[in-house]
């Protein structure tokens, strides 16, 4: 079998050239756009995935990490209650403002109170036993390595939050909050900085570790709902994460913005690609219908199209996969938050590919042009 | 004389542009014989092209009939029709309409590997019809890199691959020059004897009248008149004889 469609792809490569270009960058622009979104969002629950517990006990309808409510302490011995439960521990969330030594105005901060211990489970993830340690002496925090220019401190440095003192012992990497800055402290630090006298006793969130990971959904659905310790629920850590990144990414309409431009970079796509592979056909038009007046159908003479549309595509997807690789690398070492998993990469070529096919569906319908009968003059 | 295996009944054919009503063909009847090579002539616009069209499939008549090779073209439905296109004839025209990506032997094999033949029997076919026109050295080149003359013997080595019983050739030399026009119609006329083949040819080109069998002299959608050319109206052919 002569492979019509490859050769010529190959050979007059300059006419579909476009066409590759255009699925490519829009599978480049797909796969950025979804990795930063995925990033950033990703960041709204970087408590929790950067952290190793299964189960999250919090104020009831929380949509979002960052929206934590307090609650009171003796949820801690209900979950301890559990025989599945191996660990148990608070986490203190204070929303605070940071004055630092140089000239910034005041920055506001997110708080995390976390247990410094080297078997912790916040942070667990994202902080080394090292950098933990260094946490249980008195005023001390650990900021992002991101945020150090915007809190205008660097490692040894003074600041006040909420008119406290506390000195910076280490930076962190990766712990990039949304809509503030992340700052870690221990327990001990975090409640003198918390100036709500609400909040005595109480705790905003406490985080449980299981004996059995897999049974997390049916332990937090054994553990709400006891209205013996007041008001309080349980979430996996798993919905809690996925919960908190859809706050994020619909509340602020990012969401939308997302699909809205994921269906105008479909559309361009597929307009591009459409019209060079209307045109490649439109370029080769009296030789289809000359193959067809020596009987080739038209099914088979569509098919030759269809394979056009489907290498185009796969060119076109290389390269996205390439220059959407090299991206990401760059993406990581400037601290850009960038995240994509398999599925998401999988889901983006596969619009992409879809594109290549719709426009070749679209391209099959100029061989209409190729009739045998235009050739005779 | 050889059996028919081409003949059109009562033809009519006529187009419709706007509130013009043009009937292009009149009524018209007609015999071919296999293995002679059958040239209409005439003016541009006399329905020459449209009676190719007609008797080879690609077009169906408003009233008559086509038979070919005994099938009746108009019971068939368009895809039997292609399937009989696939099987039973090759086409030539003007245009080389060669795809510029192939080299001649792909050119070739391409039609072939849709009729259902093996890959070397395809390929093995393909190269015996370039030999046969002459291209055998240069089969491994691509339309660019050929010329006219050339071209036109690949289109041609294209159609005589599938072993057609009916080859149809529309103006086949007036984009070539009298040398490639020459070359072209003596490879025609071979087909027709060699092959048993049944070759129209469509042409104004009054050179070409002297290497027929058989030439109609068309008009206004009618055949004027039916003629065995004369050897002696030859003008340079020498290798064969005009008619059986």
């Amino acid at each position: 079998m002569v492979a019509l469609a490859r050769k010529t792809l190959i050979y007059e490569w300059r006419r579909f050239l476009p066409a590759i270009l255009a699925v490519g960058f829009a599978g480049l622009l797909q796969l950025l756009q979804a990795a930063l979104v995925l990033g950033i969002f990703g960041s709204a629950s970087v408590y929790i995935t950067g952290s190793s517990a299964d189960l999250w006990a919090g104020y009831p309808g929380t949509q979002s990490v960052n929206l934590g409510r307090s609650i009171d302490s003796g949820v801690e011995m209900r979950l301890r209650m559990d025989p599945a439960v191996t660990a148990v521990e608070p986490f203190h969330w204070v929303d605070a403002d940071w004055r630092g030594p140089n000239d910034t105005g005041g920055v506001s901060v997110f708080v995390s109170g976390i247990n410094a211990r080297p078997d912790g489970m916040m942070f667990a993830h994202a902080l080394s036993p090292a950098l933990r340690a260094r946490l249980n002496e008195p005023d001390a925090v650990i900021v992002d390595r991101a945020d150090l220019d915007s809190l205008g401190v660097g490692v040894g440095d003074s600041a006040v939050i909420n008119g406290h003192r506390v000195r910076v012992v280490g930076v962190s990497n990766g712990l990039r909050a949304l809509g503030g800055v992340n700052v870690v402290a221990s327990l001990a630090t975090a409640s003198e900085l918390d100036t709500d006298p609400t909040n005595a006793n109480r705790m905003t969130y406490f985080v449980a570790k299981l004996r059995d990971p897999a049974d997390a959904d049916e332990i937090a659905a054994r553990l709400r709902g006891n209205r013996a310790f007041g008001n309080y629920d349980v979430w996996t850590a798993e919905s809690f994460a996925r919960r908190s990144q859809l706050y994020w990414m619909f509340d602020t309409g990012a969401g939308a913005g997302v699909l809205f431009l994921a269906g105008i970079v479909f559309l361009v796509g597929a307009v591009i690609t459409s019209q060079t592979l209307v045109a490649a056909v439109i370029g080769s038009v009296r030789e289809y219908a000359t193959l067809n007046a020596l009987g080739v159908g038209v099914g088979a003479l569509r098919k030759v199209v269809m394979e056009q549309a489907f290498w185009v595509g796969a060119l076109g997807l290389l390269g996205s996969t390439v220059l959407g690789a090299l991206a990401l690398v760059l993406a990581r070492s400037r601290n850009v938050p960038v995240a994509l998993g398999p599925w998401t990469t999988l889901a983006c070529l596969a619009l992409c590919m879809g594109l290549a096919i719709v426009s070749g569906l679209a391209a099959m319908r100029s061989l209409r042009r190729a009739d045998p009968a235009t050739l005779l003059r | 004389m050889s059996s028919i295996s081409l003949q059109a009944r009562n033809v009519t054919k006529s187009f419709t542009s706007g509130p013009i009503h043009n009937t292009v063909l009149h009524n018209l009847t007609l015999d071919m014989h296999a293995g002679e090579l059958t040239l209409i002539s005439g003016p541009s616009g006399c329905g020459k092209s449209t009676l190719l069209a007609i008797l080879s499939g690609l077009q169906r008549p408003d009233a008559g009939q086509v038979f070919a090779l005994g099938q009746d073209l108009g019971e068939l439905n368009s895809h039997a029709l292609e399937r009989f296109r696939l099987q039973h004839t090759g086409f030539v025209f003007q245009g080389f309409n060669l795809f510029p990506a192939l080299n001649a032997l792909e050119q070739v094999e391409l039609p072939l590997s849709y009729l259902g033949l093996a890959p070397g029997e395809a390929r093995r076919r393909a190269m015996a019809s370039l030999e046969e026109v002459g291209l055998g050295p240069r089969m491994g080149l691509r339309p660019s890199e050929l010329s006219g003359g050339e071209k036109q013997r690949v289109a041609i080595a294209r159609a005589l691959a599938k072993e057609p019983g009916l080859l149809f050739a529309d103006e086949p030399t007036s984009a070539l020059d009298a040398a490639n026009g020459q070359i072209i119609i003596d490879i025609l006329h071979r087909i027709a004897r060699t092959h048993g083949t049944t070759v129209l040819c469509v042409s104004h080109d009054p050179r070409l009248v002297g290497h027929a069998d058989r030439v109609l002299a068309m008009e206004d959608g009618r055949i004027l008149s039916d003629r065995v050319p004369s050897p002696t109206s030859t003008p340079t052919s020498g290798l064969e004889e005009p008619s059986a």
